[in-house]
């Protein structure tokens, strides 16, 4: 009995002085959204729960080490139980119920985090080898950047080009994979003015841990000022916006502009050049041809180079962006 | 299930070859007609509990050890059949798979394939079957040359399966194995399947080949007993790719 | 130079690498013939390393017997000869104690090599930007570190089942001998195809090898698939064996409730191992199709959903760490009761307990994916079903606290690396449920906390309890102890080292470390936790190095122990160590309980004669 009343103090004991630790450490990146508090508050459950069972499960284990080490010179076995019924019925039906208590808990926690805002913000993200795209569909804006105004829910409507991505924002908490076909959602409520950085969380290739962007909280006026001024900038000339977008959009990841050689042929002295294709014949490659590469790929592979990698940009691209691109491109003499 | 006599376990197994064909018919008649899936995933599991029980024996698993001793033959026997049914059942886990990935990505839509052959195939399978089963109550009951002829059989109508679907399915069909998703569901199904077809014509050439240099007697029969359940196994999967392929939902555009 | 190429190892890497130059020709003598363009890499390699595989079992000599028996000729009962040393390792032994041992050489292997892929990638890690590896060679190395050390490990589960359920429960060997020399042998082609990758190009997508990356991945990509499934294939019939044995060759008077708790371990494990793992061979054979064929399955422009294949892989890889833990656990609840000098507390239930977490594993694997964009209505009954899982594997650690006290405890070797799995497993299983409530799982999925939480699991579950295993039983695998200082000195370095890893890397993963990165922005300032994670991944591989000198050393110059060193009430060790060929010369009956430590005059086993002194040989 003497046992049990100093297991009981130490194990009270060690949870408060474990709980103190984990929350005194900073675990955890700040609270800048209203789904991370939700969150960080499921969390502070969870961290009661595993102090409490560690110091438990380490106190009783410690003790018994100590207490009952076999000392010097002591022969014989150790006490005959082999169990006790009660006992085990208790520590199954407990747990089995804290369980039930606990995902419970995460399921209203998921509601809360899921909760729709119909008058959300809506983005649509486009996400590829290696970079995020976003457009405003209110405000008809493109951007490499995620401009966010402070309090007002955003309904991100993503999809990859290519393979799996993950959108993610430490201090938002929420993660979301980019599914290549199809749509998924992410909403989020942005609570912190602020910088924060988007890396993509599900392995993508060679440069995943590269693949991140700038998202930016800021006020509602600076928002509005900053739609506005993304309208009603002058068109670039399309040859700059050609390269402009060959790097945002990851062209030239696969495609050098030195002659170098990559994942795909390079775009040095590539326009108005003979090239055979991948069937044996031969094409000159004109603007049509560079057209299409970028629109349907695959119609026509380069010989020695791979099919089914490129990604089709069909989707992602309007008609004036991919002739920026063509443009650009004539210029790698 | 003790048979009163080779007859009578010849009859058994002609009665539950009948059965299959009816309600290999039956579901025919129902896909064609009002192609109610439900009914359709019935009837195979109907057939296939009809092989299980009848042409399988599962029920020999469950039976008392006549001789405990480990070394005996008898005891061996009876460990085979437990690895066999093990075996089986992981087998089992693959062709699950490949139906589950079917529904989920084809849903009620299916391939468009040609439905004379289907059946054709499918009432070859069964019939190698009831040879399989034939050949196998033969030798139980020591009749050498009335094995030798069922097992033959069942090998050559197992060729002609593989023949029906990997020689002439495969080419009619009007689409290749990377030219959409019915397409490639297709091929992967039937390709598991042939294969598994393949194997289990291999083990019955070796207890083909075996049997007629005289290695079987009714008491001692294991590789007959093993390949023919394989078999019947590789039939019972059929009893629900056929379906799976050929009868459930409507052709997708 | 005659003797070598009689050994099974050499001859079957020599038709191993005859089988693949003939693949590779035939791939492409058939394309030349169907009028295809002649030459196709990826074709030829993945048909040449099929081919290999095949050969090399012919080879090696595993498949002579069958091949006998198929064409008519008679194989008479196997008598294995008492023949020592070591050549009798590096070919084909019916024996279950040689072919464990074989398992066991094999894991300590692949755990060195894999070990050693962390070691570079994690020195790597210890500034950001990239020092000496590419892009591509870190991701190769990180996902090859993930998959060979997980064939490592059901290598070295393979190896304690095989070497001890027929000795647990008084059978001479397995079931089936053939069938378990043949599995063991699958194992290693299956190894050498997985780290030839490495020369295919690499491969940049984790071990779990998701679509749509896998499908355009470099050529390595194909030998990891391949490799895996062979693998696979290897374990689903080691697993079947170990059911049908333990089934049908148990001793008489051992029914289900008096069985040693390793065989109850034993068969949860083996039941997942013998289904699931279809799964992960069939997901991977459809990738390893879409790159071949074409056939779009995870595919969106083809009408394909990379999601399938998530649900297909992860149906086994859940189950999967199951697999990896439960004998692990098995053993625990297995020697604690020697250490103690106590009974097992609560026996039955801990057999159970095993069985439940087998059956409740194939409910959960949805928690992987609770990100992935699959069906929103299925995250919260994975997230009921994972949290189920903790109440079987609380009335373990319960159990082991009741077996525990009121003991008398020592602390040789083996019981410091089982207190290690009981501490480092408990804080794996306690960031379970972060892990499976979803709201949270958001922040900590694709985390380093993530990877903390695994290494946790797998190092309490499988690699601590398996160096206790090791330290209790090579006595009885070679008739002398290993160095118990030396031994000690490994304990010391890879626990608290261990300790260390894992709670930094469950730090920096709250903190926004995502896994699986090449490099990390410095603005994190994750450096130094990174260059704390590194120096603790080097003190652990000390210790496995201390381990490994210990154990050549110990073989030839370790203080002999013949008999029942630990006073163990288990059969094996009432009979002399090394174990005789035979196991059980002269048979055992069970009379009493396996755990009844502390009754006085309760025996668990009788033999009909004195095993020490009846007739030998």
């Amino acid at each position: 009995m003497k046992h049990v009343v100093i297991i009981v103090i130490l194990v009270v004991a060690c949870t408060f002085l474990i709980h103190t630790g984990l929350t005194n450490i900073g675990l955890l990146p700040v609270e800048a959204s209203a789904q991370s508090v939700e969150i960080d508050r499921l969390f502070g459950i969870h961290i009661w729960l595993v102090s409490a069972l560690f110091s438990l499960i380490m106190v009783v284990l410690l003790y018994s080490l100590i207490v009952f080490r076999r000392k010097k010179g002591e022969t014989g076995d150790g006490a005959y139980i082999t169990g006790n019924t009660t006992l085990e019925v208790l520590w199954t039906a407990i747990p089995l119920l804290a369980v039930i208590v606990l995902a419970y808990i995460g399921g209203k926690s998921l509601g809360i985090i899921r909760l729709i805002d119909p008058s959300a913000l809506q983005v649509k993200v486009i996400s590829g080898q290696w970079f995020w795209r976003y457009q405003y569909p209110d405000y008809g804006v493109t951007t490499t950047n995620l401009y966010l105004p402070v309090g007002r829910q955003v309904k991100l409507e993503m999809t990859s080009n290519d393979v799996l991505h993950s959108f993610w924002v430490p201090e938002f908490r929420v993660k979301q994979d980019l599914v290549p076909g199809r749509t998924t959602e992410l909403r989020i409520t942005p609570t912190l003015i602020g910088d924060y950085k988007v890396r993509c969380a599900e392995l993508c290739g060679a440069s995943h841990a590269y693949m991140e962007g700038l998202v930016k909280v800021v006020s509602q006026g600076d928002f509005d000022k900053w739609i506005s001024d993304q309208q009603s900038a002058a068109p670039m000339d399309p040859v700059l916006r050609g390269q402009q977008l060959s790097q945002q959009l990851g062209c030239i990841n696969c495609h050098s502009v030195d002659g170098s050689e990559k994942t795909g042929p390079t775009w040095l002295q590539l326009y108005q050049s003979e090239v055979e294709l991948s069937d044996g014949s031969s094409v000159v490659a004109d603007d049509n041809y560079l057209k299409t590469s970028i629109v349907n790929s695959n119609l026509q592979v380069l010989k020695g180079y791979p099919a089914n990698v490129m990604p089709n940009f069909a989707d992602l691209l309007d008609q004036t962006e991919v002739e920026s691109l063509v443009a650009y491109i004539k210029t790698l003499k | 299930m003790e048979h009163q006599n080779k007859s009578s376990a010849l009859q058994l197994g002609l009665l539950v070859f009948c059965s299959l064909a009816v309600l290999t018919a039956v579901e025919f008649v129902l896909a064609i007609t009002i192609n109610i899936w439900q009914f359709l995933i019935l009837i195979a599991l109907i057939k296939a509990g009809l092989v299980v029980y009848y042409y399988m024996h599962i029920s020999r698993l469950f039976e008392a050890d006549v001789d405990t001793n480990h070394e005996s033959y008898a005891y061996k026997l009876s460990t085979n059949r437990i690895g066999l049914w093990l075996f089986l059942l992981s087998d089992l886990f693959i062709f699950g798979g490949l139906l589950l990935s079917r529904i989920n990505l084809l849903g009620l839509t299916r391939p468009e394939l040609g439905q004379l052959l289907g059946l054709a195939v499918t009432s070859i399978l069964l019939i190698s079957s009831f040879f399989a089963n034939r050949a196998e109550i033969s030798m139980e009951y020591g009749d050498r040359r009335q094995f030798l002829t069922c097992i033959s059989a069942t090998i050559v109508l197992g060729i002609l399966f593989l023949v029906g679907v990997v020689g002439v399915e495969w080419r009619l069909a009007p689409f290749g194995p990377g030219d959409n998703i019915e397409s490639a569901v297709f091929f992967v199904m039937t390709g598991f399947h042939a294969f598994h077809v393949l194997t289990g014509v291999v083990f019955l050439v070796i207890v083909l080949r075996n049997g007629i240099h005289g290695h079987y007697s009714a008491e001692k029969h294991w590789a007959v007993e093993a390949s023919v359940v394989y078999w019947h196994f590789v039939d019972l999967v059929w009893f629900f790719f056929y379906p799976a392929l050929y009868l459930i939902g409507t052709i997708a555009q | 130079m005659r003797k070598f190429f009689s050994i099974g190892l050499v001859r079957g890497l020599i038709w191993q690498m005859v089988g693949t130059a003939l693949g590779i020709g035939i791939l492409t003598g058939i394309r030349l013939l169907i009028g295809l363009p002649v030459w196709k890499a990826e074709s030829a390699f993945v048909f040449g390393a099929l081919l290999g595989a095949i050969f090399f079992l012919y080879g090696v000599g595993v498949l002579d017997d069958w091949i006998k028996v198929a064409s008519g000729k008679e194989i008479p009962e196997h008598i294995e000869k008492s023949t020592l040393g070591w050549r009798r390792y590096f070919g084909v032994s019916l024996d279950h104690k040689v072919i464990g041992i074989q398992y066991l050489t094999l894991a300590l292997v692949l755990m060195a090599v894999g070990g050693t892929f962390a070691l570079i990638f994690r020195s790597e890690l210890t500034e950001t930007g990239m020092q000496f590896l590419t892009l591509m060679e870190y991701n190769t190395l990180m996902s090859l570190h993930g998959m060979v050390m997980i064939v490592g490990i059901l290598i070295g589960i393979a190896a304690f089942m095989n070497y001890l359920v027929p000795m647990l429960i008084g059978a001479r060997d397995m079931a089936f001998p053939r069938l378990n020399a043949f599995a063991f042998w699958l194992a290693v082609p299956a190894g050498i195809i997985l780290l030839s990758s490495m020369a295919l190009g690499g491969f940049d997508t984790g071990w779990t090898g998701y679509p749509p990356l896998s499908a355009r991945a470099p050529i390595g990509m194909q030998m990891f698939f391949l490799g895996v499934s062979l693998a696979g294939f290897s374990t689903i019939l080691g697993s079947l064996n170990i059911i049908v044995t333990v089934i049908r060759l148990r001793a008489p008077g051992m029914i289900p409730f008096r069985m040693p708790i390793f065989i109850w371990a034993s068969i949860a494990t083996s039941i997942i191992s013998l289904t699931a793992t279809q799964l992960i061979g069939l997901s991977f054979q459809m990738v390893m199709f879409q790159r071949l064929f074409g056939m779009g399955f995870f595919d969106p422009g083809k009408g394909g959903n990379p999601i399938l294949f998530q649900h297909l892989f992860w149906f086994y890889s859940h189950p999967a760490v199951y697999v990896f833990v439960l004998p692990g656990l098995g053993l625990i609840s297995e020697m604690l009761p020697v250490f103690a000098r106590k009974p097992l507390f609560g026996y039955k239930w801990v057999a159970i307990s095993s069985i439940a977490i087998a059956l409740i594993g194939f409910l959960v694997w949805g928690h992987h994916m609770f990100a992935s964009g699959m069906a929103e209505y299925l995250r919260v009954p994975f997230m009921y079903s994972t949290l189920l899982v903790a109440v079987p594997t609380g009335v373990k650690f319960f159990s082991w606290l009741g077996t525990l006290w009121r003991g008398k405890i020592t602390y040789e070797t083996p019981m410091l690396f089982l207190l290690a799995g009981i501490v480092v497993f408990l804080f794996g299983g306690l960031t379970g449920p972060p892990n499976a409530t979803v709201s949270t799982d958001l922040h900590l999925t694709d985390t380093y906390f993530i990877v903390g939480h695994f290494h946790d699991t797998m190092f309490g579950g499988y690699v601590f309890p398996f160096f206790a295993g090791i330290y209790y039983w090579f006595p009885k695998m070679t008739g002398r102890r290993l160095n118990e200082k030396l031994g000690k000195l490994q304990f010391w370095l890879m626990a608290p080292a261990f300790i260390v890893l894992s709670l930094v890397m469950m730090k920096v993963g709250m903190l926004g470390m995502r896994r699986r990165i090449a490099d990390y922005d410095p603005a994190l300032q994750f450096v130094d936790e990174n260059q704390i994670m590194t120096i603790a991944a080097f003190l652990i591989a000390l210790g496995v190095l201390i381990f490994f000198i210990n154990v050549y050393w110990s073989i030839q110059k370790g203080d002999v122990a013949t008999g029942n060193i630990w006073n163990s009430r288990s059969p094996e060790w009432q009979v002399p160590s090394p174990m005789p060929v035979h196991n059980y010369k002269i048979p055992f009956v069970v009379v009493g309980e396996p755990y009844d430590y502390g009754l006085p005059g309760s025996v668990y086993v009788k033999f009909q004669e004195d095993p020490l002194h009846g007739t030998s040989k």
